[in-house]
C-alpha cells in the first residue's frame, strides 16, 4: 500500500479544506465564533454567531425576578412558539406572537400593545432561540423595553409557576 | 461456480479475483462505472455542504442536537465539516486525489453512520442536518438515513479500491493498494 503518497494527497485535500474554512467564516458575515456556548447551565445555548441577536443584558435568568415582574402584572409575557404549543400550555395570561409567522402577526400585535410597554419573550427554554429572535424583532419594530425569560415555558412550570 | 482464485498480475503480484467473473468482473473494472459512482458520490456531497457552509449557526444547532460532541468541538466541527465535504466532492468529480477523497468521504460516511446508530439505540429523535439545515419537514427516519449512508460507504470503498484506469481524471493516483 503506498502509505506515503496516500497521506501526501489527504494532508493536501485536508490542509485545503481547514483552510477554505477557517478563511470563510473568518470574512463570511455568517462566520461563528471558534467556540460557541452550549453548556444549558451557562444559558441559552448558541454558537455564538457574529450577528447573533443574543444580549446578556435583556436576558432573565432568575426565577424570583420574572416571578415578581409576573405579579406586578406590568410586563406582558410573549410566547415565542408555534401556535399550537402556545395553545397546549403557555404561561399564565401570556399572547402568542410565533417568530416564525412575525410578519403576519406584528401589525395585529402593534394596534394591541403600545412601544413602551414591557415585553418578556419567552419559548421553550434553553435549547431554543426563538425568544431571542422575538426580541430582536420586537426592538426593530419599535419597542423599547424587551427582555428574554430564558428558562421558557419548562423552567416556568418547574418552579410551579401558573400557566394555562 | 462461485467463490475466488489467486490469480498473477503483471505486476508479479498474485490477487484473489471472483471466479465467476463474468458480469461482477467487468462491473468492477469497468471505467465508466467508476466515474459515475464518482459523480454520484461527488455530487451528492457537494450538494450536501452548500446549506451547511451557508447557515453554519444552524449547522452547529443540529450538531449539538445529536448530544454526542463535546461542547468545545461542536463550531470547529461546524467551520471545517462542510469544506471537507465539499473539496472531497469536487476532488471527486475532477478526478484529483480520487483514491484520498474517497478515504475522507469515507470516513465520514463511516462516523455519520456511527453517530446515526448510536442515537438510533438511544432513542434521541434528532435532525440530521444532512442536506439542508433548514427544512423542517424533510426528516428521514434515522434508520433510513443509516440505510442511505451504508450504501454511501460502500460506493466510498469501491472507489478507494478500484483497480483499473480512471476515466477524466485531472490528477489520478492509483487506487489504495497500488500508485499508478
Amino acid at each position: 500500500m503506498p502509505y506515503k503518497q496516500i497521506v501526501n494527497e489527504l494532508a493536501v485535500l485536508v490542509g485545503l479544506s481547514l483552510v477554505m474554512a477557517f478563511t470563510v467564516n473568518f470574512v463570511s458575515p455568517n462566520g461563528i465564533a471558534l467556540f460557541g456556548r452550549w453548556d444549558t447551565s451557562k444559558g441559552v445555548i448558541s454558537p455564538m454567531s457574529k450577528n447573533d441577536a443574543l444580549a446578556d443584558g435583556i436576558e432573565i435568568s432568575d426565577a424570583g425576578v420574572i416571578k415578581s415582574l409576573f405579579d406586578q402584572h406590568n410586563a406582558l409575557f410573549v410566547d415565542a412558539r408555534a401556535t399550537h404549543l402556545y395553545d397546549e400550555r403557555h404561561i399564565k395570561g401570556a399572547v402568542s406572537l410565533p417568530v416564525h409567522q412575525f410578519d403576519d402577526y406584528i401589525d395585529d400585535f402593534f394596534s394591541h400593545y403600545t412601544p413602551d410597554r414591557l415585553i418578556i419573550t419567552y419559548c421553550s427554554g434553553r435549547e431554543c432561540t426563538d425568544s431571542h429572535r422575538l426580541a430582536q424583532y420586537l426592538e426593530d419594530a419599535g419597542y423599547e423595553h424587551v427582555r428574554i425569560y430564558i428558562d421558557g415555558i419548562s423552567g416556568w412550570e418547574a418552579e410551579g409557576y401558573p400557566v394555562e | 461456480m462461485y467463490g475466488f482464485t489467486l490469480t498473477a498480475f503483471p505486476d508479479g503480484k498474485r490477487r484473489g479475483i471472483p471466479l465467476n467473473s463474468g458480469i461482477a468482473h467487468s462491473l468492477y473494472h469497468d471505467n465508466r462505472i467508476e466515474l459515475l459512482a464518482r459523480w454520484i458520490l461527488g455530487g451528492i456531497f457537494i450538494y450536501a455542504s452548500i446549506d451547511k457552509i451557508i447557515a453554519p449557526d444552524h449547522f452547529a444547532k443540529i450538531i449539538y442536537g445529536y448530544y454526542l460532541f463535546p461542547e468545545y468541538s461542536i463550531n470547529l466541527i461546524a467551520i471545517t465539516l462542510p469544506y471537507l465535504e465539499m473539496v472531497s466532492g469536487v476532488a471527486m468529480i475532477a478526478g484529483i486525489y480520487p483514491r484520498s477523497a474517497g478515504i475522507i468521504l469515507g470516513i465520514l460516511l463511516l462516523l455519520f453512520s456511527i453517530a446515526i446508530s448510536i442515537n438510533l439505540i438511544r432513542g434521541v429523535e434528532f435532525d440530521c442536518g444532512c442536506f439542508s439545515v433548514d427544512e423542517p419537514g424533510y426528516l428521514l427516519t434515522a434508520k433510513q438515513l443509516l440505510v442511505r449512508d451504508i450504501l454511501l460507504l460502500m460506493l466510498s470503498i469501491y472507489l478507494v479500491v478500484f483497480p483499473g484506469e480512471r476515466r477524466w481524471c485531472l490528477k489520478e493516483t492509483g487506487s489504495i493498494f497500488k500508485d499508478r
